[in-house]
């Protein structure tokens, strides 16, 4: 019974908490001891120092986060300490169990049901102050909204769009008005690029960017709420069925096919002349493939218009953490504009406030369109167990040149219909 | 071979008077070892059992009141769910069971064949390559995974060797197809149409996977040279009479291994097999490293995947469930061998020797 | 040994003999020293010519950027630490229960036995939840405590040192005990100086597990503070150091951590060898 308590309690405390930051700000938290929620209606506060757990994608971002964290321990005089998990959610499912996870903690969008329901997260997205509140990408707050609650700040996005090499892009004979508009478009110029040792269009094979096709057919797995299964429409059919021709004709291979991990590396190597990644990939370029000259195109609309998929992470707050008043502010400090553009310098994310928007394309005028699909992108499902679910349609789609994909997404279907029903 | 035989029998019941105060040193000399295998061998298998008949959510401990008992609700979700967990624990089934079917024969076959070679008397060098076989032993699983995921890398080391003979290399770690299908993308349609375990007969008669496949080459390269000392100490110990009467009875070598070497070594051939079944089941270290049971779910074994289901989906419940279905599968393994290797001297002076069960455990 | 003809039979059968333990060598070998040549390669130069054993050009970028700009010494001494307790602990208590059930005669011995081979056969993976559940529960999750004590003990070394004072005569403690020393002075200066090479294949053993061990490491920790060269590997092996394939620095840890293995190995190969009897005989 005792987490059950502690769970209610915690709702109380978020109602209560709510009232206060908005009358005051937020400094009327802490003064409770010994980081205990019981009997008190206010979040925990104590002396402990914050541990908050990340899942870096290489040290550009390890470095700016242990940068920004240490600034505001010095001047909120509470300390602080990053650590780099090298298998976060084994991490934090350990943490949650052992009742000592880390105060602050990378969570995507897909793992936050399961831990919400399970009660190991403090929702505290209310508490944030309205300002604040309004200002994240609506999209983004509905991904991280669970039953009605909202539990965490978006921490920053991320899109697909369509990487292209411009050298091979010139030598092909093609200039930027050839950029693709639609699906024939891609079909046309990827067979142009695709010479010799070099592929048109090479992309990872998984939902993850084949998804963005789905949207642009007019679908995606779930409705936005996801409250209805949608993987095996007629759209999505359309979709794989369009991105299957492409892999026939060849003029489309998959990252793992050609020997490279991910679509960036094989765009990197020069084995691909265009490819679907996110802004991420900017980092990647820089350190790893720096003699590579690139544009980011917007991908090509599809028989529904364009789409793409973004993805998240929010900042998670344990509802375990001793000290969630402290983690509260350093969320707060660590979603500002100021913090999410040093970010977005250091590891190319985007910031998930749009009063940022203006300072992030005029910093990274090559990387607007990333940006500006933020209005029609659509993110991955939210359902308790679907990170399973998409690995194994991940799967699938790896085999995706000789499978059909009616069969591929049927059984995504019934996957994701049983964690709805559960 | 016959050493518990030769070895001066445990002085039971004599002595008097000087084994006075034995009781309480006895106690508490084999203290430590019971409080420890007691802490973390039997409270965790008993309190595992219990999460796996629990709603266990993962946070805080599965000992407080607010955890319910829920029944055999997590096992019949796993074996007969309908659902993912179901088809990941039939995928998991289905991979280690090919693992299996392919590595202990081999396995034993190569080690026993090394183990003949190098028994040469005469051979020269034979310190060297019996160091040479058995040194992949000693090594950790994580650095020789690595070293697999590089070696068997699209084009890797393995793949060029390949191309040397005009073989064009599978894509390893990343080819879900199973190597029974030859290529086939799809079979007849009673076999694709029904389905155990929510793996079509089509997938269960696949074979492993290419990347599987890669599993197992490792593992045969791990384990041949210890059960190859396994081998050569029987060898050894074999009796030369039989041996050179069959030499004077004019029997070629060939003759001589088929008729008499391989009957002796009977019950040493059955501790290698029965160990390689037990340690067979055992697969873990190399998917949690290299593969995280990918492609498609083709290297997944139960041991992963009870690990997967509890630490990264959060479904402790189902995940102890998954491993205690294993644990019955190894239990029955191990029951089945000291049946067959009961009240003999060779079981026991094998039983003591605890490197092939830990070697096999990979 | 009986005489025999050197035939151009027999010759042609050496021959064919050593070809093919040459070619079986050097199966079992080469992986090794790719892994050595690549650990001194570029990145480029180790993905274009992943066979070659010579690095061209050659490089210490993977071994410079372990030492200098990675927690891979933190992993070493981790792995020391964690060894060295293991391994005291496991000589210790193994031949110290070993003892008792070879020699002292305590009623429930029979029943302490049993249970010891009862637990021989509970398989490993399947405590990886179980064991995890109960370091979280007595608190030691995530601690040096955590990650050594449950390797303290193995029941295989009990086994062994239970099987070595079976197999040595009593006559010395008998003398010893009619002196009228105490069973732990008999057993501290006695019973142990004798057992020697039995300890020896103790801490042969408990160095090479406790160093290799990957998954009670996995479960029983989360701080990175707390890692070891196996689990440190893995997650390298995993992304930890930044985007790429990055095989130099993977094989070159690879490489490093199998070092003291290897010297350990070397050092006591003979007894290695003969362990599938000695550990017996002796």
């Amino acid at each position: 019974m005792k987490s059950r308590i502690t769970r209610s309690l915690l709702m109380g405390t978020v109602a209560a908490a709510a009232a206060i930051a908005l009358a005051g700000c937020g400094s009327g938290f802490g003064g409770s001891t010994g980081g205990s929620t019981s009997g008190s209606s206010k979040l925990t506060s104590s002396k402990d120092a914050l541990t908050v757990m990340i899942g870096s994608s290489g040290d550009a971002e390890t470095a700016a986060v242990k940068s920004a964290v240490a600034d505001w321990s010095k001047s909120s005089g509470i300390g602080a300490s990053v650590i780099p998990a090298s298998n976060l959610s084994q991490q934090l499912a350990q943490g949650f169990a052992a009742r000592k996870p880390a105060d602050v903690f990378y969570l995507d969008s897909g793992s936050l049901p399961g831990y919400a329901a399970n009660g190991s997260l403090l929702a505290y997205g209310d508490l944030l102050p309205a300002s604040e509140k309004s200002d994240f990408y609506p999209s983004l707050v509905k991904n991280f909204t669970y039953n009605g609650k909202f539990y965490c700040a978006p921490k920053d996005f991320s899109t697909l769009q369509l990487i292209i090499n411009t050298d091979k892009w010139k030598a092909a004979g093609l200039t930027s008005a050839d950029y693709p508009k639609t699906w024939d478009d891609l079909t046309t110029v990827a067979k142009k690029l695709t010479t010799g040792g070099t592929t048109g269009l090479v992309v990872s094979g998984q939902y993850e960017r084949l998804g963005a096709f789905m949207v642009q057919a007019g679908s995606n797995l779930t409705n936005t709420d996801n409250t209805k299964v949608t993987a095996n429409s007629a759209a999505n059919v359309q979709a794989l069925t369009y991105a299957q021709s492409l892999l026939k004709a060849g003029t489309m291979k998959f990252a793992a096919d050609i020997g490279t991990g991910w679509g960036g590396e094989a765009f990197g190597k020069g084995l691909a002349a265009m490819t679907i990644e996110g802004n991420w990939i900017s980092g990647a370029m820089t350190a790893d493939y720096p003699n590579i000259h690139y544009a980011v195109v917007p991908l090509p609309a599809g028989p529904a218009g364009q789409g793409t998929l973004q993805f998240t992470n929010c900042w998670g707050i344990a509802a375990d953490s001793p000290n969630q008043a402290a983690a509260l502010k350093l969320v707060e400090q660590l979603t500002s504009k100021d913090d999410q553009m040093g970010f977005a310098k250091a590891f190319g994310v985007m910031p998930s406030i749009q009063s940022a928007a203006s300072d992030w394309k005029s910093t990274f005028p090559q990387f607007a369109p990333f940006l500006d699909a933020a209005s029609y992108a659509q993110g991955t499902p939210t359902l308790k167990g679907v990170s399973q679910v998409i690995t194994d349609l991940d799967g699938k789609i790896a085999q995706l040149k000789t499978t059909d994909p009616k069969t591929i997404l049927d059984s995504a279907q019934t996957n994701l219909q049983a964690l709805l029903n559960q | 071979m016959t050493t518990a035989a030769t070895r001066p029998r445990p002085t039971t019941g004599r002595g008097g008077s000087i084994r006075k105060g034995e009781a309480p040193a006895g106690w508490l000399m084999t203290a430590p070892m019971l409080v420890l295998l007691g802490l973390f061998l039997v409270i965790p298998v008993l309190m595992a059992l219990w999460v796996s008949f629990s709603d266990w959510g993962g946070r805080g401990s599965p000992l407080e009141s607010g955890v319910n008992f829920i029944g055999f609700k997590n096992y019949s979700s796993v074996v007969s769910g309908g659902g993912l967990a179901e088809q990941n624990f039939g995928m998991a089934i289905k991979n280690n069971f090919w693992y299996v079917i392919f590595v202990v024969p081999i396995q034993t076959a190569v080690a026993l064949f090394l183990a003949v070679m190098v028994n040469n008397r005469r051979l020269k060098g034979s310190g060297f390559f019996r160091t040479a076989f058995y040194f992949p032993s000693v090594t950790s699983s994580v650095a020789i995974t690595v070293l697999w995921l590089f070696l068997f890398s699209t084009s890797g080391a393995i793949n060029k060797v390949l191309s040397w003979f005009s073989i064009h290399g599978p894509d390893w770690f990343n080819a879900p197809a199973g190597i029974l299908h030859f290529g086939a993308q799809s079979g007849p349609a009673v076999l694709m149409n029904h389905s155990f375990l929510r793996v079509t007969w089509w997938d269960w008669l696949g074979g492993p996977s290419w990347a599987m496949s890669a599993f197992i080459i490792m593992a045969v390269f791990t384990t041949s040279g210890t059960f190859m000392l396994l081998f050569l100490a029987a060898l050894q110990n074999l009796s030369g009479d039989l041996q050179e009467a069959a030499m004077v009875d004019g029997a070629s070598a060939g003759e001589r291994f088929w008729k008499i070497t391989l009957p002796q070594l009977r019950p040493t051939l059955f501790t290698v097999i029965t160990l390689g079944l037990i340690g067979c089941w055992q697969v873990f270290d190399q998917i949690a490293i290299g593969t995280h049971g990918g492609p498609s779910g083709t290297t997944l074994t139960p041991a992963y995947l009870s690990y997967q289901t509890s630490f990264g989906d959060g479904n402790w419940g189902q995940g102890s469930a998954i491993a205690f279905i294993l644990f019955v599968i190894i239990i029955l393994f191990t029951l089945f061998q000291r049946w067959v290797l009961r009240e003999r001297p060779i079981s026991k002076s094998r039983r003591l020797n605890p490197m092939p069960a830990r070697k096999a455990e990979r | 040994m009986k005489p025999f003809r050197w035939s151009t039979g027999r010759v042609a059968a050496q021959s064919v003999l050593y070809a093919l333990l040459i070619v079986l060598a050097l199966v079992y070998i080469m992986p090794f020293l790719i892994q050595i040549a690549t650990s001194f390669k570029t990145e480029q130069d180790a993905a274009v010519n992943p066979i070659s054993l010579i690095p061209s050009p050659f490089s210490l970028a993977a071994i410079t950027k372990l030492f200098a700009n990675s927690d891979f010494p933190l992993w070493f001494m981790n792995s020391a630490i964690v060894t060295v307790f293991v391994t005291l602990g496991r000589v210790f208590f193994d031949s110290m229960a070993g003892y008792a059930l070879a020699r002292l005669h305590f009623r429930g011995r029979n029943v302490v036995f049993a249970g010891l081979v009862a637990v021989m056969a509970v398989p490993g993976v399947v405590l990886l939840i179980p064991k995890f559940l109960v370091l979280n529960q007595l608190g030691i999750f995530d601690s040096y405590t955590g990650m050594i004590v449950p390797l303290l003990v193995d029941a295989a070394g009990v086994f062994i040192m239970k099987g070595f004072f079976e197999s040595i005569p009593v006559a010395v403690e008998e003398a010893a005990r009619i002196d009228g020393a105490g069973t732990f002075r008999l057993f501290w200066s006695v019973v142990l100086p004798m057992a020697r090479p039995a300890l020896i294949t103790i801490i042969i053993l408990s160095f090479q597990g406790s160093w290799n061990e990957f998954s009670h490491f996995l479960v029983a920790t989360q701080s990175p503070n707390l890692m070891t060269l196996t689990t440190g590997l893995n997650s390298l092996a995993n992304g930890g150091l930044g985007a790429g394939t990055q095989y130099p620095l993977k094989l070159a840890a690879a490489l490093i951590m199998t070092i003291p293995v290897a010297v350990m190995f070397f050092i006591f190969q003979k007894r290695i060898m003969n362990q599938s009897e000695g550990a017996v005989k002796e």
